[in-house]
């Protein structure tokens, strides 16, 4: 004892890092991983694993030569971003296109701004964005490689969304909708099992990472949304449950619209970014050029993200 | 009935109550004492007695400085052998008495026996008198006056008298041992601040992780029978015992941005404070003892302690007479883990509201490395007054004091739930505790226009 310590108060903390929270996603992430694995083979664990390797690298080599501070590095935070990047991609993704993703996601769209908690916009959907804008042809190129479970040679295919947006209500009839839910074969990894996602969302959930009110929100906006048009027209807009389980909306709605660092601070904050988030979509999926709208969606309320922190606060004590 | 809690924020840091199965123990009398004349909020106290002078334990030795202000007495009968500025447990210099002990003779007129007062007296001034005479302040933490505080300005009254047992920071027992050892009193103490209040309702708020206690202080509150108390359990949260936080937990009311909790009808008072006043006005005895306990993460069970003290006793003594510091201990800290100071060492001395020598090891307080934030919004989650501390921590670095107002920095009550939760240890309370001074020094100087 001949070294005490003196600081100020509080003396001590809780268990809680910022690597622990990040580990918790990916952990959380796992049962979406597995079953693309399953369904779509080696080709997906190689996305996975460049989309991975490569973000991790990014991360430390940026810190370490241009920041100059090797603190700063957060290896699981740039791991989450990798998995999420790569669960975003067709399986036929070239590895140099993974690549090119990952270092837009961490170079541009992170570290440019200042590195961890510091990014406008989520990295993994902006460098989806940038990559279907880039690389168009590859971005949707819907084949389906061989699977452990799902052992068919190769197809090529459009994604449910992609055969609406193409032929209309005739195109995505008499889809079974539970088996939807548990696997759907047809787009990115991110997009095959709505179940196995959810699994993980409720483990973030009962790990107190995440509040559900963002994600319950963009539910809840896509399903009354789709359940008036399907009311008014239902010869020509899709119902609530095909919009809920179909393409990127449970991983955006789960995973990346939840993001702590691009999403707002307060709950009511959340609640109006996940309206927002889920209008857009709907409003992408009826009237747009693209199939699908989840990441222009979460692009779009990112940066409204300001504003609804300028504007709603917690509820304070003794205040109004 | 339903358990009950204050609604805003709040954490769940380990309990650690390693001494709660302690009894409370008598420390013996050290050879020589030094008192405080600042043991209380408000001004210091003045020494009204000579160099050379003999006194007796119980014997007023200063008087209040002020309106805000206490009596202090001698915690020991012995000669007065220096009057002069020491270093106090924050590290001030601070008038004290020094007194070198001979025997234990107690003053005229206190009642040391072991018999139980069990009748309220009824003359309001008589009580008041009393608890003023006999140096009482609250022990809860803050030490204000406690005569002050039963004597409300005119105009305002108390609807409820929240007597506050939860002992929220993890660590401490000394309230808790009182609560077993004490029940009769502290209710009877209870029941006499409530006389003063005009009797108002009373409620003993105690948490559900000390169910001894609370079986404990409700069969003494049914045995002695006085109307209008009763115990409330309350769910398991820190900061429980914030005054605030107790306040919105039993009264379901929200104290103003700068009020005082009268304005909503709370008086809120400790249960330690209430063996203080059964003390003063049953017994007629000053307060120049309280409970303390040595604890902490680095010492073995068997030097875990609660024990009687008396104000002025150097905490190298107690230190010392419980087995001396563990070679571990990293951080010494007077109070709990959460809002205690840490000391540079133990020459200060112990005081009225003394609670605890916490021991922590390394492992158990050093703050990690700061990241940035990752804008998760715990610090938020957890305030109990709903401030946003990122948010503050951000304007304090921008020195934007006109926003750090408008954002209620200085509604902070320094829980520490910010930086307790905080994943990236961002140093936010160290940030706000600035900022809060700021805005306090700017609504001063507007207040003095």
């Amino acid at each position: 004892m001949d070294r005490l310590l003196v600081s100020p108060s509080p003396h001590v903390h809780a268990k809680d890092s910022t690597s622990r929270i990040m580990g918790d996603v990916c952990i959380a992430l796992l049962p979406a991983i597995v079953v693309s694995v399953l369904f779509y083979g080696w080709a997906e664990l190689l996305v996975l694993a460049v989309g991975a390797v490569s973000c991790v690298a990014f991360e430390w080599a940026i810190t370490k030569f241009l920041f100059k501070e090797e603190g700063r590095f957060c290896g699981a935070s740039a791991l989450v971003t990798g998995l999420l990047l790569a669960m975003n991609l067709p399986v036929t993704t070239p590895w140099w296109v993974v690549l090119i993703g990952s270092l837009f996601a961490i170079g541009v769209v992170k570290m440019s701004f200042g590195g961890l908690g510091q990014n406008v916009f989520n990295p993994a959907i902006a460098a989806r964005v940038f990559l279907l804008i880039s690389f168009p042809t590859y971005m949707t190129d819907w084949t389906v490689t061989p699977g452990f479970i799902h052992a068919t040679d190769a197809v090529s295919g459009a994604t449910l969304l992609g055969r609406y947006a193409e032929g209309g209500m005739q195109a995505v009839e008499g889809l079974d909708y539970l088996q939807t839910f548990f696997y759907n074969i047809g787009g990115s990894a991110g997009e095959i099992s709505a179940l196995a996602l959810l699994a993980g969302f409720v483990y973030l959930l009962c790990r107190k990472v995440v509040k559900p009110w963002i994600t319950l929100s963009i539910f809840a906006t896509v399903a009354l949304i789709s359940f008036i048009f399907n009311l008014a027209d239902p010869a020509t807009y899709t119902g609530p449950l095909f919009n809920l389980l179909t393409g990127g909306l449970v991983l955006g709605a789960c995973f990346m619209a939840t993001d702590y660092v691009t999403s707002p601070m307060s709950n009511w904050g959340g609640v109006v970014y996940g309206v927002g988030i889920g209008f857009i979509v709907m409003m992408i999926r009826y009237f747009g050029a693209y199939p699908e709208g989840v990441s222009f969606a979460i692009l779009i309320m990112n940066m409204a993200v300001p504003f609804l922190n300028k504007w709603f606060h917690q509820k304070k004590y003794g205040r109004k | 009935m339903s358990k009950i809690t204050f609604p805003i924020g709040g954490v769940h840091p380990a309990d650690s109550k390693f001494a709660a199965n302690c009894p409370i123990e008598v420390l013996p009398l050290p050879q020589v004492v030094y008192v405080s004349m600042a043991q209380h909020l408000g001004a210091p106290a003045k020494p009204v007695v000579e160099v050379g002078a003999e006194v007796k334990a119980g014997q007023v030795i200063a008087e209040p400085g002020g309106f805000i202000s206490a009596f202090v007495h001698s915690p020991v009968s012995g000669t007065v052998k220096s009057i002069g500025p020491r270093k106090d447990l924050a590290g001030n210099n601070m008038t004290h008495i020094e007194i070198t002990v001979q025997g234990d003779e107690w003053a005229e007129g206190i009642d040391l026996s072991d018999t139980l007062v069990t009748e309220i007296p009824q003359d309001r001034a008589f009580i008041l008198e009393r608890i003023q005479k006999n140096g009482v302040v609250g022990l809860g933490g803050a030490t204000f006056p406690t005569h002050v505080k039963l004597n409300p300005a005119p105009g305002s009254k108390a609807e409820c008298l929240i007597i506050n047992g939860a002992e929220c920071e993890p660590f401490l027992t000394s309230d808790y041992r009182i609560m077993l050892e004490s029940p009769r009193q502290i209710v009877i103490g209870a029941a006499i601040m409530r006389k003063v209040l005009g009797d108002c309702p009373c409620v003993i708020g105690i948490e559900d992780n000390k169910p001894e206690a609370i079986k404990t202080m409700q069969a003494a509150n049914a045995e002695l029978g006085y109307d209008g108390i009763q115990i409330r359990i309350m769910k398991k949260k820190y900061p429980q015992g914030g005054e605030k936080q107790l306040i919105a937990a039993v009264m379901g009311r929200e104290v103003g941005s700068g009020a005082l909790p009268i304005s909503v009808g709370a008086v809120v008072q400790n249960v330690a404070t209430a063996l203080a006043v059964y003390d003063a006005v049953q017994k007629n005895k000053p307060l120049v003892t309280n409970t303390l306990t040595i604890t902490g993460d680095c010492l073995p069970q068997s030097a875990m302690h609660n024990y009687l003290f008396r104000i002025g006793m150097p905490l190298s003594y107690i230190a010392e007479y419980a087995g001396g510091v563990p070679e571990k201990a990293a951080k010494l800290i007077s109070g709990g883990p959460m809002m205690g100071k840490a000391i540079a060492n133990l020459d200060a001395c112990t005081v009225k509201g003394s609670s605890s020598i916490l021991y922590l090891s390394e492992a158990a307080t050093r703050r990690k490395p700061q990241q940035n934030c990752i804008r998760c919004g715990r610090c938020a989650d957890a305030c109990p007054m709903g401030l946003e501390p990122f948010l503050l921590n951000r304007l304090y670095k921008a020195g934007d004091v006109e926003a750090l107002e408008q954002n209620a920095a200085q509604d902070c009550i320094e829980c520490g739930c910010c930086l307790y939760s905080c994943p990236s240890y961002i140093p936010l309370l160290d940030n706000i505790r600035m900022a809060k001074g700021q805005v306090m020094g700017v609504i001063r100087n507007r207040n003095k226009k």
